[in-house]
């Protein structure tokens, strides 16, 4: 009998913590489900074709989203819209809302407002320092663009460093607190603060959608398949092997200490990877502490291209003509040699 | 003897060879004339480009249809999440449900067909991914009629177990197919019969004459009632259209699929109109006000599960 | 060179001493380090292979791989030297010496002892070629009758040569990258990158398709040959690849009456009696 494929490959070592895990997400801990929503939209079949032709899948996966960041919000909390069932026509959930979560050190409602504010200082702003609309903004990304829904990924400090949660951490939180979908939910998202939110891949992942594509690097002149060419590095190779500790995209292309939404342009001289700045980020103590600023020379984004990078490009192909113009009449020999040993004693006869 | 596994031996090794060969073409060359290609592609695009400022649309099959369906891994550390990434989509999914390689009505009516019924579509394409279309499109009449209905597997399109115990609601990888009896014989409505005839259809379709055609298709469709089920013709307490429990539902879900659930979505809401689900029959949508003294129209009167 | 007889009989077979035992130790350190470098190498160069994962978990993934990468490149840059140097010493020891002794010690014998060493390449290397195509084309039944080193070897010789100074240059710098950029411009890593990689691409197929083809799994020598162990080559083998030499070492040996005929080795195929 063939189970629904749940595709999520689990790695082995954690189907511990997996399945510890699983205990703490049974759906009674987390109830932000309270307009019962998932009474229709735990239904993965709940989805239509729009007019469009886009398709609309209106299905919650209850168990992730228990794990994300915003498990404590009500569905209420950001499609403010839906007051009735069938429910009319819905808006496009606004980011920018306050959302009826406090935020504990100032008591103020929360908001993704000041990341907006963030966001319009740094390249990708649909305006321009003038305030005039940019040429292609709609290319430009809004916050759906780059983020799906962002899941925790805890890590486990105790006595040893690994991703997921620490059962013997929780023990201790538990000698003093008492609620535990709190200590849960409290571990979760302290522990994924304290790295990236995102594995290097899928950073990488989220900027090549816009950054790889051919008609944005076009229309907007961009250098490089930024996010192509870094999977060609040692780097982008290492994080697809889930080397976690490897330098993604945010890590070069914002200043140490910056928000992360920061990204500014290379001809900006308070940017990360301008010019005078280069240096200093791979000399970076988590880095390279000892190289030298010419090190920041490296061609991080050159790829096999005659545009983009000509030297690279002709190099390459010295040893691809190197290699299948040796490799290929060898192969040549060899089948001529086993066509030989198969007639041994055929021969083309010729006239005395 | 000796012979001939040397000649075998000779043979094997020469494919062997040429595999090489294409491999080692692979790594090479081949990269010089990719690149060469997306060169052009690019040039190609510049020129788009200078014709039509920041709109390209290129509405090839390719385009539209194969390069929207991506898929995504999500590296949580200790998992991996795997599913589609349906563009502008927030939430994650999670887990794939092959399409269903059996039914021959999804292969001209897609798998979400729901279209008219603006206030239901997306409930009755929900259904359509666990109950199969003849279950509704189809009225059995009279020595037809069976009361049978069993799961058949999506992917292979065999009759299985029920699943309902091994799944999350709504999340199998099978369907509800019914039963009806023909000669005596107890046999699945959808029939090799009935799905090679509309495979030869779709095959031979362009070489018809338009009476052709229409026959076939008029044919094809005989067995659609005009009338289909409706909600609560199974969502109902005394006997529903499905036989849940031989379905293989637990009592539980029966009780929530036939009352509980429906009701408490109801009470959940101070505002609530379903028209077509308590009223089948009726054409226009038509408010029902539950409870007129506690009615505010932009307020959700919460109560949590418990 | 007593205990080394160039030919020795065993079970009335004649086998013929090819490579000396510090040799075949130096062979067999290549080829462990080769084996292990291409392993955890070639996961890296083709990251989205099926396979890449596997393989590179074989080895302690991102973690431990690169380390054995560095520490096995280590073993074979070290051996690169020392064979280096081996050889000059031997031409040293076994040639110019004499050469001094004799009193014809100067820079133009100094060149020519060097350019005749048995595995520089040399004109009768291009005729060998030749003969070999006219044989493969079934021009004739006559293979190229090959001296004491044959063109595929020196190819196998050399290329892995210059292999290695490409590849162990290269990688030398990316390991060492914040040192080596003190001096060199940064695009050196751009070049290095893909030198060792396209190069190292090249070595491994050419050594695990063609070397391993005319070494072991031709079928005149399969499943396996077994001179890079014992240093001793059968004389089939020695009659189809080295005519010219082995009919030297013969008659060096003055066993000038049992040398047999070339292409013995096909007459093992001959019983079938098949002809086109």
């Amino acid at each position: 009998m063939r189970e629904l494929k749940i595709t999520s490959v689990t790695l082995p070592t954690f189907t511990l913590v997996l399945s510890l895990l699983m205990i703490f997400l049974t759906p009674d801990v987390y109830s932000a489900d309270i307009g019962n929503c998932l009474l229709c939209h735990k239904y993965p079949g709940l989805s239509r074709v729009d007019e469009k032709g886009k398709l609309r899948l209106l299905y919650i996966n209850e168990d992730i989203f228990n794990n994300s960041v915003h498990a404590k919000v009500k569905c209420e909390g950001c499609h403010l819209d839906i007051q009735k069932i069938p429910h009319d026509p819905a808006k496009k959930v606004d980011c920018l809302a306050e959302c009826h979560i406090k935020e504990p050190s100032s008591e103020q409602k929360f908001s993704h407002k000041d990341i907006e504010k963030t966001v319009a200082m740094s390249v990708h702003s649909k305006y321009d320092k003038d305030g005039k609309e940019k040429k292609f903004s709609e290319d430009l990304p809004t916050c759906k663009e780059c983020h799906d829904e962002p899941l925790y990924r805890p890590i486990s400090f105790f006595k040893q460093v690994r991703a997921g949660i620490s059962e013997l951490s929780l023990s201790r939180c538990k000698s003093c607190h008492k609620k535990e979908d709190f200590i849960y939910k409290f571990y979760n998202h302290v522990t994924s603060r304290m790295h990236r939110t995102r594995n290097p891949l899928n950073i990488a992942e989220s900027c090549s959608r816009c950054h790889d594509d051919l008609q944005i690097i076009k229309r907007h002149n961009l250098s490089a398949k930024a996010a192509f060419s870094y999977g060609e590095t040692f780097h982008g190779k290492a994080a697809r092997f889930m080397d976690e500790r490897i330098p993604d995209c945010l890590d070069c292309h914002v200043k140490k200490g910056d928000a992360s939404h920061l990204m500014l342009s290379k001809e900006n001289p308070e940017s990360a990877i301008h010019e005078k700045n280069k240096g200093k980020i791979c000399a970076s103590i988590d880095c390279h502490p000892s190289a030298s600023p010419k090190l920041a020379k490296y061609g991080v984004h050159s790829e096999f291209s005659l545009d983009r990078s000509p030297a690279q490009y002709y190099f390459t192909v010295f040893f691809i003509i190197l290699t299948g113009g040796t490799l290929l009449p060898l192969m040549g020999i060899i089948l001529l040699d086993l066509i030989r040993k198969l007639f041994p004693n055929a021969m083309i006869r010729r006239r005395k | 003897m000796k012979n001939l596994f040397y000649k075998f031996y000779i043979v094997g090794f020469m494919a062997l060879t040429v595999w090489f060969i294409v491999i080692i073409w692979k790594v090479t060359f081949a990269h010089i004339i990719e690149e060469y290609h997306t060169r052009k592609e690019a040039i190609e695009i510049a020129k788009i480009k200078q014709q039509q400022e920041g709109e390209m649309k290129k509405s090839t099959f390719q385009k539209l249809i194969l390069e929207g369906d991506e898929r995504v891994k999500v590296y949580l550390g200790y998992k991996i999440l795997e599913e589609k990434r349906i563009k502008g989509h927030f939430h994650h999914i999670g887990f794939d449900i092959g399409p269903d390689k059996r039914s021959h009505c999804i292969m001209c009516h897609g798998d979400m067909p729901h279209d008219n019924l603006k206030e239901l579509r997306a409930f009755l394409n929900m259904h359509a991914f666990f109950v199969s279309c003849q279950t509704c499109h189809m009225r059995l009449e009279g020595t037809a009629k069976t009361g049978i209905y069993k799961w058949y597997d999506r992917a292979s399109g065999e009759i299985v177990d029920s699943p309902v115990k091994k799944a999350r609601p709504g999340s199998y990888v099978a369907k509800i197919i019914p039963f009806e009896r023909v000669n005596g014989q107890l046999e699945r409505i959808d029939s090799q019969d009935k799905i090679d005839f509309a495979l030869e259809f779709k095959d031979k379709e362009k070489t018809l004459t338009e009476a052709q055609r229409s026959k076939a298709k008029k044919m094809i469709h005989q067995v659609v009632n005009k009338q289909p089920y409706v909600c609560e013709d199974c969502h109902r307490k005394d006997s529903p259209l499905l036989p849940f429990s031989e379905l293989g539902y637990p009592k539980e879900r029966i009780d929530s699929l036939t009352s509980t659930e429906v009701v408490g979505m109801i009470k959940n809401y101070t505002q609530f109109y379903m028209p077509r689900m308590l009223h089948p029959g009726e054409t226009a949508p038509k408010e029902i006000q539950r409870d007129g003294t506690e009615s505010k129209p932009t307020t959700l009167t919460l109560k949590t599960k418990q | 060179m007593e205990k080394h007889p160039l030919i020795k009989i065993k079970d009335g077979k004649k086998y013929f001493y090819r490579f000396t035992l510090n040799q075949r130790i130096q062979h067999i350190i290549l080829a462990w380090s080769v084996v292990t470098l291409v392993l955890t190498g070639m996961p890296l160069k083709f990251p989205d292979a099926s396979w890449a994962p596997y393989l590179y978990a074989l080895f302690g993934g991102i973690k431990y791989a690169p380390v054995i990468h560095k520490a096995f490149g280590s073993i074979l840059l070290i051996l690169f030297v020392y064979h280096v140097v081996y050889v000059i010493y031997l031409i040293y020891k076994y040639q110019i010496v004499p050469l001094k002794a004799a009193g014809k010690k100067n820079a133009r014998n100094i060149l020519l002892a060097f350019a005749k060493q048995p595995l520089v390449p040399n004109l009768k290397d291009a005729y060998d070629i030749k003969d070999l195509m006219k044989y493969l084309l079934f021009f004739t039944n006559r293979r190229p009758e090959g001296d004491k080193f044959t063109w595929k070897e020196k190819f196998d010789y050399w290329a892995p040569f210059w292999g290695m100074v490409v590849i162990g240059f290269s990688g030398l710098v990316m390991w060492n990258k914040e040192l080596a950029t003190m001096i060199l411009p940064g695009q050196a890593i751009n070049f290095s990158l893909i030198a060792h990689s396209d190069e190292a691409l090249l070595a491994a197929l050419f050594l695990f398709i063609w070397h391993w083809y005319n070494v072991h799994f031709s079928i005149t020598v399969f499943p396996m040959g077994k001179v890079f162990i014992t240093g001793y080559l059968p004389e089939e083998l020695m009659v189809e690849e080295h005519y010219q030499h082995y009919t030297e070492v013969m008659k060096q040996a003055g066993l000038e009456h049992e040398i047999l005929p070339p292409h013995g080795s096909h007459e093992v195929n001959q019983e079938g009696g098949h002809t086109l």
